[in-house]
């Protein structure tokens, strides 16, 4: 009675290590997301149609001349997705006091989700970047670095394909705080008529709206898979296009994915140990309740049931308490997910102001996220190695004889 | 027609360098309807030889025959199949699973045969009745004496009708009157069912109830009598 009441404790706590395990695969996926998500919409989309070999090798002078009309045929394929004309340029940013080695990047509304995210995060000055062709908005860092607070001017020096160089003076409209450290001290935003003088230095025709991309974010981040191809289809067909590439955030920020995968694979560390604590349980729980019954199955034996039915019968048992321990797992655990999946994890307290991580950032509350894909995904691992830890058990009730466990 | 015929079975246990022979040379014919006492002091080899009857053991030397069906050349498989399809038994401890009712308890063996639910609780509750604990039905061992447990233990044996029920020690538990009160049911059932029971002792007064008593002693048959 006393190992019943054991065995019965060790399935609650398998259950409870089960609801832990899931739940902080479900946290992990929705910070990871939060993650994506933010660097996203700080970076560049969902897709980037740009230059070939613009990422390998970005430079000023690998521009998309007709801009005007790649957004033009962008927008006439009815994307369900926003599309973000941009100026991305390597500049020198210049004050009275100090010069800094910054990325310009020229955007054309506020509606652009990289400047909706800035603009919340303004500490100083206004955005209204619009108005005025040469306002630009920098990181605090970058302020405290070039010594310029609002309403102070700085120079933006770039070299040319051909040696020169070129500048534009501007003058500083607002100052952010993202948090990042690479936005702070890196980012420079302005309107894209500023960044397309730089462009016109190299030779670009500003009438025809030079880019350095078009970035696209989803509506949907599910249908990238699907939408990738149409546009890379579309700029192959185009014969004006042919020297444009749709790049997948994927491809653009390729130190984030290997941040996720690497985080990724500790949490799956982190299950693995939990399901061998798990397996451990399971296997000490149906061997006690084995070699508790060692009579009953020398019993059975003797009345005529053979070895592989009394296996069958053991592993039998086993499949029931791992159904029911997923079934049971996830019924704790599927409200809880539910909970913080719409509450959120403030997470605040721990973090503080730095969210920073492989050059985005975490919300500071992370909503749990589990898809249907991970909740099938860890039903199938959880069910498969609790149902192999049967199989011990099963063997050795299979080897009772019925003379000496009815001796026992 | 012998039902039960042994042919110079032995067994032999090893014990280190030296070898104990725990049967030897022993030859027996049961009729069927008999009811006989296997006797003998303990360690005379009765339970080896019920064990051997029973397909739970194999002989070293021998052969041992049930309805012509020679048990001894059996693999593990088959004697499973033909403990489950001919045999009963009931052991000196009842054996009875603890966590299933009397009614299910008699019910098990039927439940490993395939047979119907319907039919099977039919037979149970007819088996339950002829041991006298029809009312009894739903208890569970541990809320039932040694004695009704041991009649519980007889009408599983008994309840898929088989050609012979081994019985070792089934009254070593038991004061005196369930021992006769057991005795009897067996003795009355073994008429009734014709069927055919061996059951071991050692109890001088239990003995007296058998209609046959066959001594063992070191192993070997001194005598065999009919009563």
């Amino acid at each position: 009675m006393a190992q019943q009441e054991a065995n019965s404790h060790n399935l609650k706590l398998h259950r409870l290590w089960l609801c832990a395990g899931s739940f902080f695969i479900g946290l992990g996926d929705g910070m990871h997301n939060s993650m994506i998500r933010n660097a996203i919409k700080l970076g560049d989309g969902h897709i980037s149609v740009q230059a070939k070999g613009y990422l390998e090798a970005p430079a000023n002078y690998k521009f998309i001349e007709d801009g005007a009309s790649l957004l033009a045929d962008l927008e006439h394929l009815d994307l369900p997705a926003f599309l973000a004309p941009r100026i991305s340029l390597q500049v020198l940013a210049s004050s009275a006091n100090n010069s800094v080695g910054v990325a310009f990047e020229g955007i054309a509304s506020e509606q652009d989700p990289r400047m909706k995210d800035i603009l919340d995060k303004l500490i100083e000055g206004d955005e209204d970047i619009f108005e005025s062709k040469r306002g630009v908005i920098i990181g605090e860092k970058l302020s405290r670095k070039l010594k310029v607070k609002v309403g102070g001017k700085i120079v933006l020096m770039a070299g040319k394909q051909g040696g020169d160089s070129q500048a534009q003076l501007a003058r500083v409209q607002g100052i952010y705080k993202s948090g990042i450290d690479e936005l702070d001290s890196y980012f420079v935003i302005g309107n894209l008529e500023l960044a397309s003088l730089f462009l016109e230095g190299e030779g670009a025709d500003t009438n025809l709206m030079p880019l350095t991309r078009v970035a696209v974010f989803l509506d949907d981040e599910k249908k990238l898979k699907e939408i990738l191809p149409i546009i890379d289809k579309h700029l192959s067909a185009n014969e004006s296009f042919n020297e444009l590439t749709a790049l997948d955030w994927k491809t653009m920020m390729p130190q984030l994915v290997q941040f996720v995968m690497v985080d990724d694979a500790g949490n799956y560390i982190f299950l693995i140990l939990i399901l061998i604590m798990v397996a451990v349980g399971v296997v000490n729980t149906v061997l006690m309740s084995v070699l508790e019954r060692t009579r009953e199955f020398g019993l059975l034996r003797a009345l005529g049931i053979n070895r592989f039915h009394l296996m069958i019968l053991v592993f039998f048992e086993t499949l029931m308490l791992s159904l029911m321990s997923v079934g049971i797992g996830w019924l704790i655990s599927g409200p809880i997910h539910l909970w913080f999946s719409h509450a959120g994890l403030d997470l605040s307290a721990m973090m503080g102001d730095n969210t920073q991580m492989a050059g985005t950032y975490m919300d500071t509350i992370v909503y749990t996220e589990l898809s249907i894909r991970r909740i099938l995904q860890l039903t199938i691992i959880i069910f498969t190695v609790t149902l192999i830890t049967g199989i011990y058990p099963a063997i050795k009730a299979g080897r009772v004889t019925p003379i000496e466990a009815l001796r026992t | 027609m012998a039902l039960l015929r042994l042919e110079n079975i032995g067994k032999r246990y090893l014990q280190g360098d030296s070898e104990l022979w725990a049967l030897k040379d022993v030859n027996l014919s049961v009729n069927e309807g008999e009811f006989a006492a296997l006797v003998g002091p303990s360690g005379s080899g009765k339970t080896t030889l019920l064990n051997i009857i029973g397909g739970l053991d194999t002989p070293t030397t021998g052969k041992a025959y049930l309805n012509d069906l020679c048990i001894s050349d059996l693999s593990e498989a088959e004697l499973s199949d033909f403990r489950l399809m001919q045999l009963g038994f009931v052991f000196q401890s009842y054996n009875l699973v603890p966590v299933l009712s009397a009614l299910e308890n008699v019910e098990l063996v039927m439940v490993l045969q395939g047979m119907s639910e319907s039919e099977r609780r039919e037979r149970a509750e007819h088996y339950l009745d002829l041991v006298g604990l029809n009312a009894e039905k739903h208890r569970r061992p541990s809320d039932m004496s040694g004695g009704q447990q041991q009649r519980v233990a007889v009408a599983r044996a008994l309840v898929t009708d088989p050609s012979l029920i081994l019985a070792d020690e089934p009254t070593a538990n038991l004061d005196s009157e369930n021992a006769f009160a057991l005795l009897d049911i067996m003795h009355r059932l073994s008429h009734e069912q014709k069927t055919t029971f061996i059951f071991s002792t050692h109890d001088m007064r239990v003995m007296q109830r058998a209609e046959r008593i066959i001594t063992l002693r070191d192993g070997q048959i001194v005598s065999d009598e009919q009563q």
